[in-house]
């Protein structure tokens, strides 16, 4: 069974463009994703993709506070 | 008389009775990015930096520098004297000499565009998106909009389909944004007025819950880029 880390990794690599990041490399623990360039379309994208891998039910308000791999990843792994 | 920029690289876009809208030109150019940056105090500057995208880097400067020359040319101060300040949601303010200035504004950015609204009363909003190919078109249909709205992207082909679809985002962005929540807002749940919907290029929404205060959404797209202002009516 993949980490949460692999699949969020994964969602990343499939529908976020981080400029001098490439597919599959590591993530950076505390990088926003809106610093990283991320356009508020792919964020928003991004959110319910998360809540549909995931299986859980995060808020818009939620997740404006869930917008750094690591804030993310400690989130879903006490919810889901 | 404040100081302006030596180097403009912004141009007034569209006046909506008192609120100004600016347009900023993103395109990358060293001599303005330099000029930008002499322009932005310590903590813009360490916020620049944290920013790994150059792309992103350069938006963020080049607007923040356009928004403090044009906020001193409205207040009347110099640079030195104006602080900027954002709420918990991120819905800015600006302070001179550490008391708040009379003024909302309000930035948005996307590609090469920048738009800087302002306006001496009530809340405002801005957004711009470049007219650019959604990956994830389908997602954000179902995420942010409202069943009538959905019906109307669905029934565009094409091209035109993402274009209603940018054209109702950055009406509800503009209205999130004015309204001080940002991202923390539920966008689908209101859905833009019908008047806007079939072609009028402004119109007045009321938000659930929030029946005392309107809202005045006007689109302001270009064939380049989607963009939209809001600004909350005047009271009775």
């Amino acid at each position: 069974m993949a980490s949460t880390e692999e699949r969020i990794r994964a969602l990343v690599d499939a529908n976020l463009q981080i400029e001098g990041r490439s597919a599959g490399q590591p993530l950076t623990p505390d990088l926003n994703i809106i610093d990283a360039g991320v356009s508020s379309t792919d964020v928003v994208a991004f959110w319910r993709l998360v809540c549909e891998e995931f299986g859980v039910d995060i808020s818009a308000e939620e997740f404006a506070e869930l917008l750094t791999p690591s804030d993310l990843i400690a989130y879903l792994d006490s919810h889901s | 008389m404040a100081p302006a920029l030596a180097t403009d690289w912004w141009v007034p876009f569209t006046q909506l009775d008192d609120v100004l809208v600016t347009h900023v030109d993103l395109v990358p150019g060293e001599t303005k990015e330099q000029e930008a940056w002499t322009w932005l105090d310590g903590e813009e500057r360490r916020r620049a930096l944290r920013f790994q995208h150059t792309g992103a880097r350069r938006r963020y400067v080049l607007c923040r520098a356009s928004l403090r020359s044009l906020l001193c040319g409205t207040l009347d101060c110099r640079n030195q004297q104006l602080a900027l300040g954002a709420s918990e949601h991120g819905k800015p303010f600006a302070t001179v000499d550490g008391l708040e200035a009379p003024i909302a504004f309000n930035v948005s950015h996307s590609g090469q565009h920048g738009l800087i609204a302002m306006a001496p009363r009530g809340r405002v909003g801005v957004d711009v998106e470049e007219r650019a190919a959604q990956r994830n078109l389908d997602v954000l249909i179902d995420a942010v909009l409202g069943p009538r709205e959905r019906a109307d992207v669905m029934a565009a082909s094409g091209r035109q389909k993402l274009d209603v679809f940018l054209d109702l985002w950055t009406l509800k962005e503009a209205l999130s944004k004015a309204h001080g929540l940002g991202l923390s807002l539920d966008v689908s749940s209101f859905e833009i007025p019908p008047d806007i919907r079939n072609g009028a290029r402004s119109g007045v929404l009321w938000m659930p819950g929030m029946p005392e205060v309107a809202w005045r959404l006007t689109n302001i797209g270009t064939n380049r880029f989607a963009a939209a202002v809001a600004q909350e009516e005047e009271g009775p």
